[in-house]
């Protein structure tokens, strides 16, 4: 009977060769003295869960500092679930498909179609420009956004720092925001927009305000502010005049007076508790609401603010859309999601969770130039490289999109970042109705749930979309 | 010119306000009766129009004013004049919340008391109150001026920009980052030179002027490359 005390030599197995010795037996090659051979170190690359390289060199970071760091760009927090956690099922047997190189299928999109408004905004494509301030983005970026917005008939949106003349002269549609500080807020610029949106957060950093550090609170940026140039501007996150929902609808009502009730009116969140913030933006007459998830950019935010607080995109649009269901508003209160949209793959499965349309910021960024290989030198100068940059918040943007500095906004070409601007929708667009025709639709607004399967259990969970090939909603 | 009546009672607001602003439009001063503490009542109007409320008035009246002259006879609700560019606007009672919220410009003056965050986030002209300012009384107020002649409650002119907050009178607390600064002879002049032009003229008034004390203006640095550690 075998067992672990069994030694003696007559069971002992021989082998029909000689017992190699003991230095052939271990790795000879690259021993370490003092460790076995061939095993230089069990943890060369740390094994602690908790005391990652990361973790240490964020406590040494503070230790220095004495406060947070502050950052640009977005969500580096690595387990947040992704689009790429869903897939299309494309029409196969039980559903027809649309020839994807033969047939069309209608992108025009209508937010804010609630029958409040004269004017509600009619769009070409589904995507629009998610609203960056001037301040966090040069005139000429936003100049650009706009340009390329219009070619492909869509919109852009003003931020909070105010409406660009440019921005607007660029733009055949522009929104207007209104941020709790209410920079340059005045009659003109509200009568002069095509839609207005009433922030109350943002998905990058809810529950907190708006950041310009010193350096690209410019001369231009400061007046347009009303501020002393060069401060720090830290926003209010509480608008001065509505706390609750009651007095929100009063000023809804307002803003609806003052623009002659023809523009629509937005209500931009972050994604907290989308099933409960939605609810209570339609009820206080919103006519479209933006549903920026944890994945949104900022020019700038506390560190853990952009890791930390939020839910993700997929998991909020579904939380959104049956809210509206649940209160009747589907179909009179349109629903845009924000946050982390990449390309129209990304976009369509917004489309497909429940989204009218959808708004990008960083990904229109890029497009434009943000991170690309060019200026190496001024990467390295920021610490960083193309494609790792996220120095937005240091106004030293080396390709001139996120900055104040005249010698590095030249560096962006109004002409060319309009034009790279609306390739890149034109092409996430035809990216989102090929893989509508393929799902067998001739709208891109036909998109449904039914469409995705989810490839993970989390993404199931988060959305209810069905797991792959099981065909059922991960349950509780 | 004689005044016409404009009926508020249960009608739309947008009912209202199209009226007002017809009547606006033809150089028409009016006089507002019935109000029933209506909200939004006079938004956005424009440079020459005259509305007297013969009673009291809800949120935001006068909001976005342009240059329009209002007088409020009675009490008015929150956001009073917010974010007004021009014009001027009188609340001869007590105001709420947030009188003359991110407002540009022109006057609003309030006879009574008025409700907390007075002057919030406020951009420029001119906030007088007669009786005794809220807290938080221009809470991270940019510029212009907020005047009151019977004391501040408590946190008052908190996180202040370049607003000024003027006070006759006790104040109970000073909010954060904000100081008490002895005024030049010409500002305390301008400041009784506009008293003066709404009938409250005095010469014998203690002023305390309170500034930011631009502590919260800054982080540690302003370089850039201060903020490349990340």
């Amino acid at each position: 009977m075998a067992n672990d005390m069994n030694n003696s030599d007559e069971e002992r197995y021989s082998y029909p060769f000689e017992m190699p010795s003991e230095e052939a037996v271990a790795f000879s090659d690259g021993a370490i003295d003092g460790r076995p051979a061939g095993v230089p170190s069990s943890y060369d690359k740390g094994g602690s869960l908790r005391w990652t390289p990361d973790a240490i060199s964020e406590v040494h970071a503070l230790a220095q500092l004495g406060r947070y760091q502050v950052r640009g760009y977005n969500c580096f927090n690595q387990r947040l679930p992704t689009f790429d956690d869903l897939t299309f099922v494309p029409a196969t047997m039980t559903r027809l498909p649309l020839e994807g190189y033969r047939e069309k299928c209608d992108t025009t999109t209508i937010l804010g179609n609630s029958g409040n408004v004269e004017n509600p905004l009619e769009l070409k494509i589904p995507i629009y420009i998610a609203s960056m301030s001037f301040g966090a983005l040069s005139a000429s970026a936003k100049a650009a956004l706009g340009y390329g917005a219009s070619k492909v008939g869509t919109m852009t949106c003003t931020g909070e720092g105010g409406m660009l003349e440019e921005e607007r002269a660029a733009s055949e549609r522009l929104v207007y925001q209104m941020s709790p500080a209410r920079y340059g807020l005045d009659l003109d610029h509200l009568r002069r927009a095509d839609g207005l949106e009433l922030v109350v957060g943002q998905g990058a950093k809810p529950g907190t305000g708006g950041l310009l550090l010193g350096m690209k609170v410019s001369e231009r940026v400061s007046k347009m502010r009303t501020l002393p140039p060069g401060v720090d501007q830290r926003s209010t996150i509480r608008h001065p005049d509505f706390l609750g929902a009651d007095d929100l609808a009063v000023k809804i009502e307002e803003l609806r007076i003052a623009t002659n009730y023809k523009v629509p009116i937005s209500i931009k969140m972050g994604a907290t508790r989308p099933r409960y913030d939605v609810a209570i933006a339609a009820k206080a007459g919103a006519d479209i609401i933006v549903v920026d998830g944890a994945e949104g950019g900022t020019g700038a935010s506390p560190e853990m603010l952009l890791n930390h607080t939020g839910i993700p995109n997929i998991s909020a649009i579904r939380a959104a859309r049956e809210a509206l269901d649940e209160c009747g508003m589907s179909g009179k209160v349109s629903l845009v999601a924000a946050g982390g949209i990449r390309s129209g793959v990304d976009a369509a499965k917004c489309l497909a969770l429940g989204a009218d349309a959808v708004m990008i910021g960083n990904a229109s960024m890029i497009a434009m130039g943000c991170n690309s290989p060019r200026y190496e030198e001024d990467y390295a100068k920021l610490g960083t490289s193309p494609g790792a940059c996220h120095h937005c918040h240091t106004g030293l943007c080396p390709v001139g999109i996120a900055t104040q500095d005249p010698d590095l906004e030249a560096r962006m070409d109004v002409a060319v970042g309009a034009e790279r601007v609306a390739r890149y929708l034109t092409a996430m667009t035809m990216e989102i109705t090929a893989l509508a025709k393929a799902c067998g639709k001739s709208s891109v607004h036909n998109l449904e749930p039914e469409d995705l399967r989810a490839l993970s259990f989390e993404a199931s969970a988060f959305t209810g979309v069905k797991m792959a090939g099981i065909d059922r909603a991960f349950g509780w | 010119m004689s005044e016409v009546e404009v009926k508020v009672g249960e009608r739309s607001i947008r009912e209202i306000n199209e009226e007002i602003q017809e009547h606006a439009a033809n150089g028409l001063p009016m006089h507002i009766t019935d109000t029933l503490s209506r909200h939004n009542l006079g938004i956005g109007l424009p440079k020459g129009a005259k509305l007297r409320f013969d009673g009291s008035v809800g949120y935001y009246c006068g909001g976005l004013n342009n240059g329009a002259t209002i007088t409020v006879e009675r009490n008015s609700g929150w956001g009073t004049g917010e974010a007004q560019a021009a014009g001027d606007i009188t609340v001869g009672g007590y105001a709420g919340m947030s009188v003359g919220a991110a407002m540009l410009g022109g006057v609003i003056h309030v006879k009574g008391d008025c409700g907390p965050r007075c002057g919030v986030a406020m951009k420029g002209g001119d906030i007088i109150v007669e009786g005794k300012l809220g807290y938080q009384a221009g809470f991270m107020s940019h510029g212009g001026r907020i005047i009151a002649l019977g004391g501040a409650g408590e946190s008052c002119a908190d996180a202040l920009w370049e607003g000024e907050v003027w006070v006759a009178g006790p104040v109970e607390s000073l909010g954060v980052d904000a100081k008490i600064v002895e005024p030049e002879a010409a500002e305390i002049a301008s400041v009784e030179e506009l008293l003066a032009t709404r009938g409250l003229a005095d010469n014998n008034r203690e002023w305390r002027k309170i500034v930011s004390g631009q502590r919260l203006w800054y982080f540690e640095s302003r370089e850039a490359n201060a903020w490349l550690m990340i």
